[in-house]
């Protein structure tokens, strides 16, 4: 659905209680763009991405993956929406403990019924893009933060989504990792043409965007 | 301060996680009230029992009693005038026929006594008069005193005239006040001696006599007895029925503990949890200077005021449920055993000092390793990956311990081989064992299957398989304390279901006739022409006859069938020596052969020897074999009929047999049995089929109790699990927010969930076999040996162990529901920030 066509955020709204996190927030963005969030803690980062990936709802104002608005969507069709053209990446990683790295990867194309000679294929691929062939059989939890933030952005690209939603990709990781982490999602997300929206705290990952958004009192604000 | 500041952290904790708290009160709640609800009941009946028997022996030292038939008056009279046996007391006992008014006709005992005399045997303490005045029984014949309790139930007051039927005559007799019989262990009819002598028709004769002696004096009787008579203790003639009682009792007991063994296993289930969930606020805590003393401390506190909470809760609910258990204990005891009714009483306090104590300290115990296990931990290994590994390594040391475990159980076995405690502590100790070692089999179960479920259900079916040997720290604790669920209700099963196949063809074996006739002894047509007359009939077969009787021995009463044969042999089922058959082992004037009860309880094998009280004195007679008997559950012994006689001086009979041809129609050939009886003849005829079928109605009554203490244990583990799995599903809310951030849609994460739980009841199911297969042997072979004295075959039956499985993947199942549910619609935002 968002593959090739853009995303328009229309006065979106969203309070916790009493608490307002967006007011009224706007925004265009075109396919294949590379936009950086930021703003201060608590500003709404984490929320704004929430809302664009369809996991959580906006009190008012719309959403639009192309023609599709969020709001208008069933759960179910919510969960294909993201099953099928969103890849995420957390800072925690959150790879699922249980799966060894290809499986880990292999995961999104197994939901979307993908042959599983195609995912095997598909993931060793990537892996070796990644440079994570000798690791496709291990566990999450006997790679270190870098390498396990590569099965995640592998993860999050293997069904080819036309965007994908980051928050704090290298906030967990060490300097140097962190830019070689960030640099492989940036370049593997132009590679597959994937729009890229990273919520970031880090000054040299939002330089490296097509364009900053500034979250300030709730509102999007078009950063220099 | 320190301690108020953790105490205040820890009801916080536990005020937003009321489902942790609500699932360990009621864990600890559920196993402290079926044990109580057990004891209590258990209790009740037996203090029911021991004031019974107290009653009816209290200061009676010994009793006389005849050989055969009955005492003469006038060895009463010849005792009475040695100033020994001064304190003695005769007494007449009669199966007598009370017709109630409107209501139904009740076999009952009349006991006639000598007011006087009794006195000074036992008081009248063994006669607890509830209303009336007992004088006017020997100032006015023909009246009696009621069970309070039967004059109750019928309405019956003092001034009514009832009607008493003794052989074919009958008595009209007034109730003149009523006897309490509450504390009573038979409930009879009293009259005075004379007017019991003229009802039974036992004129100059006596049923017993009522001695208190001291030793000297009751050697010296026991050296001059009367012609035909024997002393026996008073206590000796209640003992088979109390250590039956007393197995009974240790076998609920047992099945109240397993209820707290199975709640123990939730209260650990539950603490484990409340530890992992606030581990990282542990290791603060541990980082800025407790010591792993007071966390410990901590953390036991928790537990103990749970288990308080817990304790209390499960007293009231126990005391609530033992009013049901009670009924159904009486019931059991009074079908099974004493064939008379018996009535409760009011329970002792100690069980709910004991209960409490029971309740806080198996609280104390599950929380025990959770909390050390949290005191030891390195402050810096909070990730789950190290925990998990942990209870790894962890349930290889329990699979390695098991063995030590099941080999004590082994050793006590053999080293106690006939007490009962010991071996329900082995068996509890081969429970533990076989829990030991379902982490490891967890383990190697769901590495055995996955590869299997990966090719079906593809990496959903892979992760569910994973996820159950991820988290072994919840899942070994759920699927053992389902498997020991499981294989205790299936153990049971099994028993019951050898015990029922066993009785069934016991009975098939011992009921070899088509009909039989109880003999009235009042005919006035002589049996034995009688019993020619049927022989000729033309769809008779044959006869076996049958005379039963009651003899006291040095080793306490005991049931005497005397038999002969009829078409199909004796119909009996000898056990020892196996190459014998009843006919040769009756062969010999004296030989005899003895129930397994009776063989076990005096610990008889074939060629020892037995003294019973013959016409003529004390005779030793020889166990030529050992015979399966469910009969009665206490003490008895066959030798034919023909030596009977000779040894007894009694020709009477009690019963026939009657076998007829196959097809003979049962109300015909039964019309022509009466005829032949004669027309006044009021015996009783009952056909093979009725006699199996009030068996099995009573077997079936029996294991009611049983049944209830099943399903409490199913509850008490259904709990177990659901709190586990709760837990499992907690505790994973971030990879279950990552799924369905995926584009995992919930019913697939529903799905996945309760596949695993599903996998887990598999587990326990599988796993519960063995287990129960071999606590279902130990119920056979030596529980109910060492209880009863009884063996049985030992069948496994597929329906019980298919059962048994289901139960298991059901009770996961539908533990797993609302879990899984939770688990799926787990927020999403989980996965954004670490906790």
């Amino acid at each position: 659905m968002t593959d090739g066509q853009g995303i328009e955020l229309d006065s979106v709204s969203k309070s916790y209680g009493t608490q307002v996190v967006l007011n009224s927030a706007s925004a265009s963005i075109a396919p294949g763009e590379f936009i950086a969030v930021i703003g201060r803690s608590g500003s709404g980062k984490s929320t704004l991405l929430k809302l664009i990936g369809g996991l959580s709802s906006a009190d008012s104002g719309s959403i639009r993956h192309g023609p599709h608005d969020l709001a208008q969507m069933s759960e179910s069709e919510l969960t294909l929406f993201r099953r099928r053209s969103l890849g995420f990446v957390f800072q925690f990683f959150n790879l699922v403990p249980t799966l060894s790295v290809s499986e880990n990867v292999q995961l999104p194309l197994a939901l979307n019924r993908m042959a599983k000679p195609d995912a095997l294929r598909r993931s060793a691929d990537l892996l070796d893009r990644l440079g994570l062939s000798a690791c496709a059989d291990r566990l999450p939890d006997q790679l270190s933060g870098g390498e396990q933030q590569r099965v995640a952005i592998a993860r999050a690209l293997a069904h080819e989504p036309g965007l994908v939603i980051t928050d704090e990709p290298t906030g967990n990781l060490d300097i140097d990792t962190a830019d070689e982490v960030l640099s492989l999602l940036i370049e593997s997300c132009r590679e597959h043409r994937a729009t890229l929206i990273m919520a970031t705290h880090s000054r040299d990952a939002a330089e490296r965007a097509d364009r900053v958004l500034r979250i300030v009192n709730g509102r999007l604000e078009a950063s220099e | 301060m320190k301690s108020a500041l953790l105490a205040r952290s820890s009801i916080r904790f536990y005020r937003s996680h009321p489902w942790q708290l609500t699932l360990a009160i009621a864990g600890i709640a559920l196993g402290v009230a079926v044990f109580v609800g057990i004891e209590l009941a258990n209790d009740s009946a037996r203090r029911a029992f021991e004031a019974s028997s107290v009653a009816a022996s209290e200061q009676t030292t010994h009793r006389l009693l005849p050989t055969g038939g009955a005492l003469s008056e006038s060895d009463y009279r010849a005792l009475k005038r040695d100033r020994r046996y001064v304190a003695s007391a005769p007494v007449i006992e009669a199966p007598i026929t009370l017709n109630l008014p409107d209501g139904p006709r009740l076999e009952m005992t009349l006991e006639g006594i000598d007011f006087i005399e009794e006195a000074a045997v036992r008081g009248l303490g063994g006669l607890l008069i509830g209303g009336g005045d007992p004088i006017r029984l020997l100032t006015e014949p023909g009246t009696l005193l009621l069970p309070d309790t039967l004059a109750a139930r019928f309405g019956i007051a003092s001034g009514d005239t009832l009607t008493l039927r003794a052989g074919a005559n009958e008595f009209p007799v007034v109730v003149i006040g009523t006897i309490d019989d509450q504390r009573d262990l038979a409930p009879r009819l009293v009259t005075d001696i004379a007017t019991a002598q003229e009802i039974a028709g036992m004129r100059g004769l006596l049923s017993r006599i009522d001695l208190r002696l001291d030793d000297a004096s009751a050697e010296s009787l026991a050296a001059n007895l009367p012609v035909g008579s024997v002393l026996v203790p008073a206590a000796a003639e209640d003992q088979i029925l109390r250590e039956l009682t007393r197995a009974f009792n240790t076998n609920l007991t047992a099945l109240g503990l397993l209820a707290l063994v199975v709640g123990m296993f939730l209260i650990y289930s539950t603490i484990s949890f409340t530890i992992v969930q606030r581990w990282r606020a542990i290791a603060v805590l541990r980082a800025i200077g407790l010591d792993r003393r007071e966390l410990l401390t901590t953390l036991l506190g928790e537990a103990l005021a749970i288990g308080v909470v817990g304790t209390l809760l499960g007293l009231w609910l126990g005391r609530e449920l033992s009013e049901g258990l009670l009924e159904l204990v009486l019931r059991t005891l009074d079908d099974l055993y004493f064939r008379r009714a018996l009535g409760a009483s009011d329970a002792s306090n100690w069980i709910y000092a004991l209960s409490a104590a029971l309740g806080i300290g198996a609280t104390l115990v599950s929380a025990l390793i959770p909390a050390l296990m949290a005191s030891r931990r390195e402050i810096t290994s909070a990730t789950r990956s190290r925990v998990e590994r942990g209870a790894q390594v962890l349930a290889h040391r329990f699979a390695w311990a098991a063995l030590p475990t099941a080999g004590c159980a082994v050793v006590i076995l053999l080293l106690a081989d006939r007490g009962l405690w010991q071996a329900f502590v082995a068996l509890f100790l081969v429970l533990v064992a076989g829990a030991m070692l379902i982490p490891l089999a967890t383990h190697a179960l769901m590495r055995l299957i996955e590869r299997p479920i990966a090719a079906l259900a593809g990496l959903p079916g892979r992760m569910a398989v994973r996820g159950v040997i991820d988290s072994l720290s919840r899942t070994g604790v759920a699927t053992a304390a389902l498997t020991v669920a499981v294989a205790t209700v299936m153990s049971i099963g099994l028993m019951i279901a050898s015990f029922r196949v066993s009785l069934i063809e016991w009975i098939d074996t011992t009921i070899t006739a088509d009909l039989y006739v109880d003999i009235d002894p009042d005919s006035d047509r002589d049996i034995e022409t009688a019993l020619a007359e049927i022989d000729a009939l033309p769809d008779v077969v044959g006869i076996s006859r049958m005379r039963m009787t009651r003899i006291e021995t040095p080793s306490g009463g005991l049931d005497l069938r005397a038999a002969a044969a009829g078409p199909e042999g004796y119909g009996v089922d000898v056990t020892a020596p196996e190459s014998v058959s009843a006919e040769q082992a009756l062969a010999n004037d004296r030989g005899v052969l003895v129930s397994e009860p009776l063989a076990y309880r005096l610990n008889l094998n074939p060629g020892d020897g037995i003294d019973l009280p013959t016409a003529t004195g004390l005779e030793r007679f020889e166990v030529a074999g050992i015979y399966r008997d469910y009969n009665t559950a206490g003490a008895q012994l066959i030798m034919s009929l023909d030596s009977f006689r000779r040894w007894f001086d009694d020709d009477g009979l009690s019963s026939v047999g009657i076998h007829v041809s196959p097809g003979t129609d049962e109300s015909t050939i039964t019309a022509a049995i009466r005829q032949s009886l004669g027309t006044n003849n009021r015996a009783r005829i009952r056909s093979t089929s009725f006699i199996r079928d009030i068996s099995l109605v009573i077997f079936d009554r029996t294991f009611q109790v049983t049944e209830v203490m099943r399903l409490l244990a199913a509850i008490v583990a259904f709990l177990g699990i659901f709190s586990a799995l709760m837990a499992l599903q907690l505790e994973r809310e971030r990879d279950f927010a990552v799924l369905r951030s995926l584009g995992m849609s919930v019913r697939q994460l529903f799905g996945q969930n309760l596949a695993q739980t599903g996998l887990l009841g598999l587990t326990a199911g599988l796993a519960a076999i063995p287990l129960g297969t071999a606590l279902a042997w130990l119920l056979v072979h030596v529980i109910n040996l060492r209880s009863f004295g009884w063996s049985m075959d030992f069948i496994v039956s597929a329906d019980a162990v298919l059962a048994g499985v289901a139960m298991a993947i059901a009770a996961a199942l539908l533990a797993g529901i609302y879990p899984a549910l939770v688990g799926a619609r787990a927020d999403m935002g989980l996965a954004w920030h670490d906790d």
